[in-house]
């Protein structure tokens, strides 16, 4: 699973939520309305109401999707953590060889000062 | 008369019996009471008409009404029941009323009505009654409607909050692993996740590690909600490898080393800029881990090297142990210490006493003076010690590449044969091996500076190295070229003169091979096609080997080289057509009245103006010392002439002014 799919996995499902919280506003408007004290006016009780369930459409085949698609859990089979290991020897060899490269460039420099 | 008469006989008002019993006793029924008599006349009353009614209309008041808070149609019967028996008490009391009104209205008493009970509602407080219950389920509306919208800007938030924390969570997944307890996360606040550092090594059952307490690592959640990874700051500990006696020479803070600091300490600041600082939390994070995991592999090569130390074993001699830390004992009557510091004790500096090099004084680690530095550097030059940081990579890498990485590959022979020799056993003892190669490694510096001091002090000696790829092995070659110069001239008295010769030598090698901790020198020259010139056996140059000690090393290849000369000059001599002869360091020249000069090489080690020197002896055949032995404790004197410390050219030319006294 490469990472550019888990991201978009992951914005998938964070639509998810946000027509969830869309919904619960919608919920919230329509009892606004019904709570109105010259009644609720119907057409924008109609809408909210279409909207909502166009969202839980959604957001119903949205969940099924990628439940359908996650994949199945395999326990870390292809752990990294012995390459990384060996990842930091190299970088601590570098360091090494770096160092001594300065030190030999600043025996030249001395030398070439001197003469 | 048509309709039926109906005849109730009353009972006359005498006491009749009720019933008598066996043995005599009778049986009167009770006396009546005034109100129950008149209660028995009024039940004698037919009221089932009105009742029948009565329950009609309640009927159909119950199905009329729709009233949220009444039971279902189930309890209807029940209720009708009721309603009956609460109706007759009403009749009942309203008769009692009334026979009370007659009575008093018989006894011409004035009559007050007392009270009444509650007439059925008009229609219009009906109507005011609805109205209430429906203005306050407008108000649960509107209440509803406020909840819906606050729990909708409550959730937005959260969602918000932990799409940064599944987001930095699942960027840290790509490279650690990330675990779930899920008893904590029912438990605690947390979502119980975990990074989970550990790797067992799958080799060998007897290897296997114990998890540190450092393995997991909990995620949690920082003041912003967002992923936080804490660990305490003095946690971490590294592998360090020391000298003990010259480490302050080494002792160099390597500039890679991460501070530690408290990571939880975020940036409370969250400005518009939350991708950088999400992403710089990442990197943070990315890199403490990376600081645990190297901190984890430290303390498990700590162990393995402990564990392996204390079973014994041949070159390893363990002659200390504290928590953490080990000295053992190499060979070279050096002592090394393998510790597990803490990150902030790297620039401490102890003070090691009963070391058995001569080294015990303490420079300060902190060294801003250069020249203090290269005085330590050339003290450790001395006792040959090399460098320790590379020392302590090469123990990480030997356990990592032994312990971890060949374990997927058991059938590999080419690192078992690396680590255990020649002895191919199944128990491969690296710690054994890491020993092995620092004693060599200190005594193929000795070597190395013995070597170049005798370089130095030989102007036409080149020292060569050669990489050998092997922990325990070393070699160089001292080579000498003869001069361009040289050949030059060599060419052209050749081609004026003497036509049988192929190829002169030009280049002597020296090889210095050092393994584990034996050196073996080795003499070799180039191919010799002039030893087929004159047909004399001593042309064929041997190729010597030999093994040595370090202690007469110098004057073996002194001797070597000093011989390696001596050949030269032979074979241009011969060339030229000299009649030589040649000894072991010396080349007698025939001159004319059957004297002979000797040119006689010396080498002295320890001359600091040069290491071979040269003497000119004359010999007029006289004496009976035909062997002449350069000596000199004799010193100069008419027959030993000190030439001093020659080049090549210079020896040349003296070869070729000889031509001139030889007789040809």
């Amino acid at each position: 699973m490469d990472p550019q799919s888990q991201t978009t996995s992951l914005q998938r499902l964070q639509n998810v939520e946000k027509r969830i919280v869309r919904v619960l506003e919608l919920a919230g408007g329509v009892m606004d309305e019904m709570a109105s004290q010259s009644g609720p006016r119907k057409e924008i009780a109609n809408n909210h109401c279409s909207e909502f369930m166009q969202l839980i459409k959604d957001i119903q085949f949205a969940l099924r999707e990628e439940i359908k698609s996650a994949c199945e859990y395999r326990p870390f089979e292809k752990c990294d953590y012995v390459p990384r290991i060996s990842n930091e020897i190299c970088y601590k060899k570098l360091e090494y060889v770096i160092a001594q490269l300065d030190e030999m460039k600043q025996t030249m420099e001395g030398y070439r000062n001197a003469a | 008369m048509d309709g039926d008469i109906e005849i109730s006989i009353d009972k006359l008002p005498i006491k009749r019996l009720d019933a008598i019993e066996e043995n005599g006793t009778e049986r009167f029924p009770s006396d009546v009471d005034y109100d129950e008599k008149r209660l028995n006349l009024i039940r004698r009353i037919d009221f089932g008409w009105a009742v029948e009614r009565e329950d009609r209309s309640k009927k159909r008041k119950s199905e009329g009404t729709t009233s949220a808070n009444e039971s279902t149609t189930t309890n209807q019967h029940t209720g009708q029941w009721q309603s009956l028996v609460e109706n007759l008490q009403f009749a009942q009391q309203e008769l009692s009323v009334i026979i009370d009104l007659i009575n008093t209205v018989q006894a011409n008493d004035a009559v007050t009505v007392a009270g009444m009970t509650r007439p059925k509602q008009l229609p219009n407080e009906l109507l005011s009654d609805l109205a209430v219950s429906t203005a306050t389920k407008l108000q649960c509306f509107w209440h509803l409607g406020k909840y819906f919208k606050q729990s909708a800007a409550a959730l937005e938030k959260q969602v918000a909050r932990e799409a940064r924390f599944y987001g930095a969570l699942i960027r840290l997944q790509q490279n650690w692993k990330v675990k779930r307890h899920r008893l904590v996360a029912a438990a605690s606040g947390n979502a119980g996740f975990f990074i989970d550092l550990f790797y067992n090594t799958l080799y060998d059952t007897s290897v296997s590690l114990r998890p540190s307490s450092m393995s997991t690592i909990p995620i949690e959640h920082d003041a912003a909600g967002m992923l936080a990874v804490n660990v305490p700051p003095n946690s971490c500990r590294s592998l360090r490898f020391e000298f003990l006696g010259s480490h302050s020479a080494n002792n160099v803070r390597r500039s890679g080393e991460t501070n530690m600091h408290a990571f939880s300490e975020d940036s409370s600041t969250e400005t518009n800029k939350e991708h950088a600082n999400d992403d710089e939390c990442v990197r943070k994070t990315h890199s403490l881990l990376r600081e645990v995991h190297r901190a984890i592999f430290d303390e498990q090569v700590f162990e393995l090297v402990s564990r392996e130390a204390c079973n014994s074993s041949l070159s390893v001699n363990l002659t200390g142990i504290q928590e953490n830390y080990l000295r053992l004992s190499i060979n070279q009557g050096a002592s090394v210490s393998i510790s597990l510091l803490l990150s902030s004790q790297d620039n401490k500096t102890d003070i090691v006493s009963g070391t058995n090099s001569s080294e015990t004084e303490t420079i300060p680690s902190e060294l801003s003076d250069w020249s203090k530095f290269r005085e330590g550097k050339d003290n450790v030059k001395k006792l040959g010690f090399p460098n320790r940081i590379s020392f302590e990579i090469y123990l990480q890498q030997l356990f990592h590449e032994y312990v971890f990485v060949r374990a997927k590959d058991k059938t590999s022979s080419s690192f078992r044969s690396l680590i255990s020799g020649q002895q191919s056993k199944d128990n491969l003892n690296i710690l054994d091996h890491f020993c092995m190669s620092l004693a060599h490694s200190i005594f193929s510096n000795k070597v190395l500076s013995e070597l170049e001091s005798l370089v130095c002090r030989t102007p036409y000696v080149q020292l060569i190295s050669h990489p050998t790829w092997h922990s325990r092995t070393s070699s160089w070659t001292l080579s000498m070229k003869v001069p361009q110069s040289i050949l030059h001239v060599g060419s052209q008295i050749l081609s004026s003169g003497i036509s049988n010769v192929k190829n002169v030598r030009s280049q002597f090698w020296s090889k210095v091979v050092v393994i584990d901790e034996s050196i073996s020198v080795e003499g070799v020259g180039d191919l010799n096609v002039v030893g087929l010139f004159n047909g004399k056996p001593e042309s064929i140059c041997p190729i010597n080997r030999y093994e040595c000690d370090l202690a007469d090393l110098p004057i073996i290849l002194l001797q070597q080289v000093a011989s390696q000369v001596i050949q030269w000059l032979h074979e241009e001599a011969l060339t030229v057509g000299i009649k030589v002869t040649r000894d072991f360091l010396s080349l007698a020249f025939e001159l004319d009245h059957g004297e002979i000069a000797s040119l006689v090489a010396h080498v002295d080690p320890e001359d600091t103006r040069g290491c071979i020197s040269w003497w000119l002896m004359m010999d007029d055949g006289i004496t009976e010392n035909h062997k002449l032995h350069p000596d000199l404790s004799i010193g100069e004197s008419e027959s030993r002439k000190f030439l001093g410390h020659l080049s090549l050219d210079v020896l040349y030319s003296t070869l070729l002014d000889f031509v001139n006294l030889c007789s040809c």
